[in-house]
């Protein structure tokens, strides 16, 4: 699904070159949940946004579903995120000032999606977080893990095969927290292929796969 | 895409008031503006009606002198029409074109009352002005017959006072006969509005038509203007004589017009310009406080150019708030006639302004939309 080929990235700045990501080489298969541990700094948001297509490695290649995709234009990467991958945060990233239903709706406004069905997916999604009773809510008037699940429903309003989450768990309580993680379990187990960006053991353990990293190196 | 951007402004729609009240300012004052140059450059258009070059207005004032005025005027007419250099002259009162007397009356004719410009003239004005007569005749002395005085009338007038009626030899306001029918006659120039107006054969005796206009040949130049002043002088002693040509007081009359528009194009430029600077501020700032928001959208699936259009839509938005409540005043002025300016002018007015908004809120909206396009996803989501 996602292979992984000699990646590097160096981030330059004028003072300083830090090497964010060195050789990594991974495979990710259709259907899979995967862990990603490691101290802070040491590269795994940016591992996690080089196989989401919002970041150029330096080096390597990046294959999605068997697809190298260095050579595509801006227009052609954005289609592949939209339809093909969802994206979780920390920081959950919601729009203040929209609802939570226009949030949810935001991915299907980047494709050519009509009005009524727009709303109909969105309120699906919405059902399979448990959040149908929030819809005219607005982000602030949420708890952290039910912003949390609106944006899951987010992600996964487009029906991705793919879902990356960034600490989808670090600003929330552990039953929050737990919450988020049986949710994500019931994702990849309808299907959904998930990557997932964790500071916690036992979040970690529920995943098929653990892949920890160390200044930017795979390690396991 | 255009409802998802309306919601999103209408829900911030308190954070943006100054700015929709900045915009809906803006509107009305370039629709004032824009009123202002279309009702102008619609009258421009509309021609003239008379020739003035070569054309030169003689001002004679008695002063002291009270024996014999009318006849002494008559003889300064023969004279000027004695001048190998001078086409045609015509005696008026002192409401020559371009000048800045006026004189206007209520005249009337079967219950239709107008208010007209009057012109004491005589018969040959129409020559001097080069002005053509299609239905009628311009009146001759000889046309003075009876207790009714000879009229000409302008096509506005004919329409106004008789419709589809014929004018011709018909009698308005109980002692004028109307003998014929002219087109336009926009006496202050070209920035006029065609108005009515009736033309009356002067009496000879009449002691306040004291102008002559004289129609001189080409290439006539200043020094037979003082011969002639110098010939005047001699006839009638004590008298002031004023030569005016028609060309120069063309110029006076049009700057009359022109320089409050374009004292009031400057103001509207640079309160424009202010807004403009204010709008330009705003944008930056809200697009270096949305980064994350930019990052996101990218995520989900926006282009580089679809973020660049969203910020320049939002703006189109709310700049179509604005503009929306502008319209609400502004349509008051053809429902209400507020002033005696047709709907049309108004509805040009109220697209050029909302033209001029629009542009320039997309200029503004250019740069600080560029700016969010090249923002680099990853990084705009890495900070928060
Ligand atoms: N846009 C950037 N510019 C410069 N350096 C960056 C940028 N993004 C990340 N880095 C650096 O790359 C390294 C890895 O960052 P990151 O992937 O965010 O780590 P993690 O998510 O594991 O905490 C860090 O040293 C960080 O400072
Ligand atoms: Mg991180």
């Amino acid at each position: 699904m996602i292979h992984l080929q000699n990646i590097e990235k160096v981030y330059r700045t004028s003072t300083i070159e830090t090497l964010a990501l060195n050789n990594i080489n991974l495979d990710i298969k259709k259907g899979e949940f995967v862990s990603i541990m490691g101290p802070s700094g040491c590269g795994k948001s940016t591992l996690l946004n080089v196989m989401g297509l919002l970041d150029e490695p330096s080096k390597g290649t990046v294959q999605l579903d068997g697809q190298p995709v260095m050579k595509y234009t801006d227009k052609e990467l954005a289609k592949l995120r939209n339809q093909k991958i969802g994206f979780i945060f920390q920081s959950f990233h919601l729009i203040n000032d929209l609802t939570v239903l226009d949030n949810v709706e935001i991915p299907l406004l980047y494709r050519a999606t009509n009005g009524k069905p727009r709303q109909e997916y969105a309120k699906e999604a919405l059902a399979k977080v448990g959040l149908s009773n929030r819809m005219k809510h607005f982000p602030k008037q949420l708890s952290g893990g039910q912003k949390q699940r609106v944006a899951i429903a987010r992600a996964i309003v487009g029906n991705p095969h793919i879902i990356l989450a960034d600490e989808p768990t670090g600003n929330l309580d552990s039953a929050m927290g737990n919450e988020i993680m049986t949710i994500l379990q019931e994702l990849n187990n309808e299907g959904a292929t998930i990557v997932m960006v964790t500071h916690d053991e036992q979040m970690a353990k529920r995943t098929h796969r653990l892949i920890r990293l160390f200044d930017g190196t795979q390690v396991v | 895409m255009i409802a998802h951007l309306f919601k999103l402004i209408w829900n911030k729609k308190k954070t943006h008031s100054l700015l929709i009240v900045e915009i809906w300012a803006s509107f009305m004052v370039l629709f004032g503006l824009a009123t202002l140059i279309v009702v102008n450059v619609r009258n421009y258009r509309e021609p003239l009606g008379f020739g003035y070059e070569n054309v030169w207005a003689i001002g004679l004032k008695a002063n002291q002198d009270t024996v014999g005025i009318a006849d002494k005027l008559q003889r300064v007419q023969q004279r000027l029409r004695a001048y190998s250099e001078v086409e045609s002259v015509s005696r008026m009162g002192s409401n020559v074109p371009f000048s800045s007397s006026q004189t206007n009356n209520g005249i009337e004719y079967k219950k239709r009352k107008i208010l007209a410009d009057f012109y004491a003239t005589d018969e040959n004005f129409a020559k001097t002005l080069d002005i053509l007569v299609p239905l009628g005749h311009w009146y001759r002395n000889a046309d003075s017959v009876g207790k009714y005085t000879p009229v000409v009338i302008n096509q506005n007038a004919k329409e106004e006072l008789f419709e589809n009626e014929n004018p011709m030899g018909k009698i308005i306001g109980d002692r004028f006969k109307v003998v014929g029918v002219i087109d336009n006659f926009k006496a202050k120039g070209e920035f006029m509005s065609n108005k009515p107006a009736v033309f009356e054969l002067a009496k000879v005796d009449a002691t306040w038509v004291d102008t002559m206009l004289i129609k001189v040949k080409p290439g006539t130049d200043a020094a037979f203007e003082a011969k002639v002043v110098k010939d005047i002088a001699a006839m009638v002693t004590g008298w002031s004589v004023e030569v005016d040509y028609l060309t120069d007081m063309r110029k006076n009359q049009h700057n009359l017009v022109l320089v409050p528009i374009i004292i009031a194009l400057i103001v509207c430029s640079f309160l424009l310009i202010n807004v403009a600077l204010g709008l330009f501020g705003v944008l930056n700032l809200s697009i270096a406080k949305r980064r994350g928001e930019i990052g996101l959208r990218r995520a989900l699936g926006a282009t580089a150019d679809g973020i660049s259009i969203q910020f320049i839509g939002e703006i189109w938005v709310l700049a179509t708030f604005a503009l929306l409540i502008g319209l609400l005043f502004a349509a008051q002025f053809p429902l209400l006639n507020v002033f005696d300016v047709n709907a049309g002018t108004y509805v040009t007015a109220i697209l050029i302004a909302m033209l001029i908004i629009y542009g320039i809120v997309t200029l503004c909206a250019l740069f600080p939309s560029r700016q969010a396009a090249n923002i680099q996803p990853a990084t705009a989501l890495h900070e928060e």
